[in-house]
């Protein structure tokens, strides 16, 4: 049987007042399964991040509810978040993901160490192994391609066995070998681990990876692919929605 | 976590905060009584009675009389183990030396004090040449005014200058005659050394001196023995101790509002990062721990750097003290535990206070700051930051008030460092909400260098408001202080100079030259009116504390009346004045004309008078009138302060004429100075400091934007542009800042105004010292362009960090 480890129920995100008012969510409701692999896909500014955010409880929504494991995340106070987000979230950003002061060994271990527990160096070795960095853990994220730094962020939100893995474009700065690697590690979780992972995409080839893809489009899911996901398929399914398609997919993200 | 490169600001504002206290705390810790070289011997030391006035008044003792002296010291010299009880008999006399005072440190009160042979064996003296003076005429002098045994001198004393032989020599200031001509010189004594015998224990000795004694003077053994350290030295000692003080509180002050500064600066350029931790897991309460280790980290060992170079620089700033006569003579450092535990504790105090705010700011910081970009600080200023500010203002200007309406220098100094720290504060916390409209104020003149330049500086420092703030603060800080302080010095200075002109019907005032009086012969030579001032004490019947030391006045009435327009008589005639029996009091006095009024005088004396007038409190400066015939009489060494002439005339010896605005002017000018040096030391410390903060955080702010420079570098801006963009961005902030300090502290000037106007009853002038606001803007100014261009310089010419 399968349960539900993330559910979204109408939810609304708004930036900004007055004139500068922007709908980035307009009531999203779904749900990510566990132990299933979804993609979410959409035009730039279609709320993909956002909806990342909402559902990681990095951000609250305007109206609606989040539930990670049967807890509902408005309940929560921000410690409680926090701890929550701790234990059983794991997060790679678009970009900007690591404490730049700290050796990639050190950022790995950083949210076990806040939690106060000291990891195992073999864990922390593995995940960057994982990653093909173990030979990189000494080196400072300034010493780091933009890639390397990706894949340090992939390897820190491994390390934790988090229950739901998001991930906003992990694979937008690599290349298609480091780019595979990422993708099949996620997978392995998925398959391995019966964790979960929800990650944001460009890319029809990453997405084909997913056992499911949500399109989103000013805020909305607008579709939904189940079965059979193959980078063809999605392409199609996307240059459908597009009434200018060249340009909307093969532009890189903000 | 920590980062060298990020704390080194912070670490510098504390090092340099903490070596200010270290050596002001040292300092103070060193500033104790002494006990004088010429009572060095003596294992006990008898004082006459306390009189019952405050601390800082420094008003000497009550003498014991002519007769009680002999009495007591007979008794004391059969206690036993005294081997010899020799009354201290300390009075006016100054050797001239070519016709006039040697120009020997005046400072030294000793200097110009004369003593009975006898008391040269509570000293150890011994002469280096020649022989004791034993008759009348007769002198031994300090072997460094160059003088031979057998030689003639002129001695000054309070009657006139007398011819005296030279007939020994000691290693020692001041002038030492036969005991008779010391007693008629100083008939009241206010010590009395013991000589004890080798083998006896000087505290069992002043056990038994003590039953003697009884409650007619307090017995003094060991370091307490200083209590009869000269009153001018006592003096100068107190003025060093509000300085060292104000100037310990200012640098903690300052400290902790340049680390905080600094601090705050630190999280907003952090917040990627801090929101970062916050989204891998850290909860707000980490990371404020995290922030705060980092300044305690950096509180300490700044902390122990400051200790070290604070009790390196106090031997060299205790000379300066000495030098400039915030401390005496014989002052000398001392290294004692507490000042250096304080030190020590004091690094991290200032770090931990100063970060408060920024903590919690830090602890704010959302997990989604990780994505956003830092540089851009939209919300600029929150409610309590209003509320905080608007309070510290308002507080600030309360004290102004006070230090306006305050009738007491004193007080009204602490009042004005008080309102200028509230003011300061109130404006640093203010100022992320006024940086907007000057800067849009600013607009036009920075318009004109090129329309690019001037579009990128305003935008610059319009959205990092907080950014803009923070190196404005301590430009604010500065200059405020600079501005009201050197302002409020000179105004008061000023205004009191014109107030006492006016009080005075004269042309000319005969003043002393090189010595601390006119002698009677001078005033004679003169033929004006004179005030010969002296302490008397009273003791009311019910109304304590006795022994209260007043101010007398002798003067001559008809010639006083004259010369004094803010003489008021309430009751009874002034020309009654006459006689050894008669005292004006002034209406506070609460007395009537005919009622008694009993006195004790500076020899010892107890003289019952019969009050004869009574004036206004503000017609006199002292407390009572006497006869100058009575006050004469009972203190053969009183000196005249002044005479008032009508016309122009040469100066007898000894005195120098001036008239009278130069005199009103000067009157006070030994205590201006010191004031206007103290003055000049505060600005000095907290101009240094506010630039060093300046610069400070233009380095830092560089580092942030490396990445804006090169990129408006790579838009086609040529390299001397973006310099130039640089140093008018923080020319800018630098003028922002000391516009708002200027104004602040204006506004505390015009208050001031109003005060001493009222209070000096003629229009004051508002005088602020422009050289020196000009100097605290120029010094932040050239540092600030200093860093900025240097930085700016930098980053562009690395080609190293490829993160930029
Ligand atoms: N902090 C913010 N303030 C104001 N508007 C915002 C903010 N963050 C996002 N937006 C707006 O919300 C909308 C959705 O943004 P979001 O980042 O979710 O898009 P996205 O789908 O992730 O785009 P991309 O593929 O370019 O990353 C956009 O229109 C964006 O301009
Ligand atoms: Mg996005």
């Amino acid at each position: 049987m399968t349960t539900q480890t993330v559910t979204l129920t109408g939810l609304r995100a708004v930036y900004g007042r007055g004139a500068r008012r922007v709908t980035a969510l307009d009531g999203v409701t779904t749900s990510f399964a566990s132990g299933t692999f979804t993609a979410v896909m959409g035009p730039s500014g279609s709320g993909k991040s956002t909806l990342l955010h909402c559902a990681a409880g990095l951000d609250r929504p305007a109206e609606g509810t989040v539930t990670i494991d049967g807890r509902r995340l408005d309940d929560l106070g921000e410690n409680e978040l926090t701890r929550l987000r701790r234990d059983r979230i794991g997060f790679v950003f678009q970009a900007f993901n690591l404490v730049s002061t700290l050796t990639a060994a050190q950022n790995v271990e950083l949210p076990l160490r806040l939690a106060g527990r000291r990891p195992p160096a073999r864990d922390v070795t593995a995940a960057l192994d994982a990653v093909g960095l173990a030979d990189r853990a000494g080196h400072r994220p300034s010493e780091l391609s933009g890639g390397e730094q990706q894949r340090v962020a992939v390897a820190r939100a491994l390390v934790t066995r988090p229950a739901v893995v998001f991930a906003d474009e992990p694979t937008g700065a690599l290349d298609s070998a480091a780019s595979r690697q990422v993708l099949r590690l996620l997978r392995g979780l998925v398959d391995d681990h019966r964790q979960t992972v929800v990650m944001v995409t460009h890319d029809p080839t990453a997405a084909a990876y997913a056992d499911r893809v949500l399109l989103l489009a000013d805020g909305r899911v607008v579709d939904e692919l189940t079965g059979a996901i193959t980078a063809a398929v999605v392409a199609a399914r996307i240059a459908e929605r597009e009434t200018v398609p060249a340009e909307s997919v093969g532009e890189a993200s903000c | 976590m920590l980062s060298i490169r990020r704390s080194a600001g912070a670490f510098v504002a504390v090092a340099i905060g903490v070596t200010l206290v270290a050596a002001a705390t040292l300092l103070l810790a060193s500033g104790r009584p002494r006990v004088p070289d010429r009572l060095a011997y003596a294992a006990v030391v008898v004082q006459s009675p306390d009189a019952g006035a405050p601390a800082d008044s420094f008003a000497p003792t009550r003498p014991w009389s002519a007769a009680r002296t002999a009495e007591l010291t007979g008794r004391l010299a059969d206690v036993p183990g005294v081997t010899a009880a020799v009354p201290d008999r300390t009075f006016y006399a100054q050797a001239l030396v070519d016709g006039r005072p040697p120009a020997t440190d005046a400072r030294r009160e000793d200097a110009h004090q004369g003593h009975g042979w006898s008391s040269s064996r509570l000293g150890g003296l011994r002469l280096t040449a020649g022989e004791p003076p034993r008759q009348a005429g007769e002198v031994v002098v300090d072997r460094a005014l160059g003088l031979r045994p057998g030689g003639p001198v002129t001695l000054l004393t309070a009657a006139g200058p007398e011819p005296y032989t030279v007939t020994g020599l000691v290693d020692a200031p001041g002038v030492w005659v036969a005991d008779g001509v010391a007693a008629a010189l100083a008939p009241g004594v206010r010590a009395i050394g013991l000589l004890v015998a080798p083998s006896t224990d000087a505290e069992e000795v002043a056990e038994t001196v003590r039953g003697v004694v009884g409650g007619d003077g307090r017995v003094l053994t060991g370091d307490a023995r200083g209590a009869v350290e000269p009153r001018g030295d006592a003096r100068t000692r107190w003025i060093g101790r509000q300085v060292l003080t104000a100037m310990a509180a200012l640098a903690g002050f300052v400290t902790v509002f340049v680390v905080a500064s600094t601090f705050a600066f630190t999280v907003a350029q952090r917040r990627r990062e801090l929101g970062l931790l916050r989204a891998v897991g850290a909860t707000p309460r980490q990371v404020r721990r995290l922030v705060h280790a980092e300044a305690l980290v950096v509180g300490a060992t700044a902390g122990v750097a400051g200790l070290l170079a604070g009790a390196a620089i106090a031997p060299g700033l205790g000379r300066l003290l000495v030098d400039v006569g915030f401390e005496p003579a014989t002052f000398q450092v001392r290294y004692e535990p507490w000042p250096l535990a304080v030190s020590f504790l004091a690094g991290p105090a200032i770090a931990l206070l100063a970060v408060w705010a920024a903590s919690r700011r830090a602890a704010r910081v959302s997990p989604l700051e990780a994505l956003r970009e830092a540089a851009a600080d939209q919300r600029p200023v929150g409610r309590l930051r209003v509320a905080t500010g608007v309070l510290l203002v308002a507080a600030g200007a309360a004290l102004s008030l006070g230090t306006a309406t305050s009738d007491d220098a004193r007080s009204g100094a602490t009042f004005a460092l008080y309102a200028v720290m509230a003011l300061v504060a109130g404006a640093t916390v203010l100022a992320p909400a006024v940086v907007g409209p000057v800067v849009r104020l600013l607009r036009s003149p920075v318009r004109r260098p090129g329309g690019a330049i001037g579009m990128l500086v305003r935008a610059g420092a319009l959205t990092a408001t907080r950014r803009t703030a923070s190196i404005a603060a301590p430009v604010l800080l500065t200059v405020a202080f600079a501005v009201l302080v050197s302002g409020m010095v000179r105004t008061t200075t000023a205004a009191y100079a014109a107030g006492r002109a006016d009080n005075v019907n004269a042309g000319w005032v005969v003043v002393p030259d090189r010595a601390p009086g006119l002698s009677d012969q001078a005033v004679a030579a003169t033929g004006g009116t004179a005030l010969l001032p002296t302490t008397v004490f009273r003791s009311d019947p019910g109304t304590p504390p006795e022994n209260r030391p007043l101010t007398a006045l002798g003067v001559d009435p008809a010639g006083f009346a004259a010369a004094n327009r803010a003489l008021t008589v309430v009751a009874g005639t002034l020309n009654d004045l006459r006689g050894d029996d008669t005292v004006v009091v002034p209406a506070s006095a609460n007395r009537q004309p005919t009622q008694p009024y009993a006195l004790v005088f500076a020899d010892g004396e107890s003289v019952s008078l019969r009050v004869v007038a009574v004036v206004t409190d503000d017609s006199i400066r002292g407390d009572l009138l006497l006869p100058r015939s009575v006050v004469r009489a009972h203190d053969p060494s009183a000196l005249t302060s002044a005479v008032y002439l009508r016309d122009r005339i040469e100066p007898p010896l000894g005195a120098r004429i001036v008239d009278v605005s130069v005199w009103a002017a000067e009157a006070d000018r030994a205590e201006d100075r010191l004031v206007w040096l103290f003055t000049l030391l505060l600005i000095g410390v907290s101009a240094g400091y506010g630039a060093v903060a300046v610069a400070n955080t233009l380095l830092m702010a560089a580092a942030g934007r490396v990445a804006d420079l090169r990129l408006i570098r790579l838009a086609g801006a040529l390299r001397r542009q973006v310099i130039w963009l640089v140093t008018a961005e923080s020319a800018l902030v630098v003028l922002i800042g000391a516009l708002l300090g200027g104004a602040v502290a204006f506004v505390g000037l015009l208050s001031i105004r109003a005060g001493l106007a009222e209070q000096v009853g003629v229009p004051v002038d508002l005088v602020v010292p422009w050289s020196v606001v000009g100097g605290v803007v120029g010094l932040c100014l050239l540092l600030a362009v200093l860093a900025s261009a240097l930085s700016a310089w930098r980053s562009l010419s690395s080609r190293t960090g490829r993160r930029a």
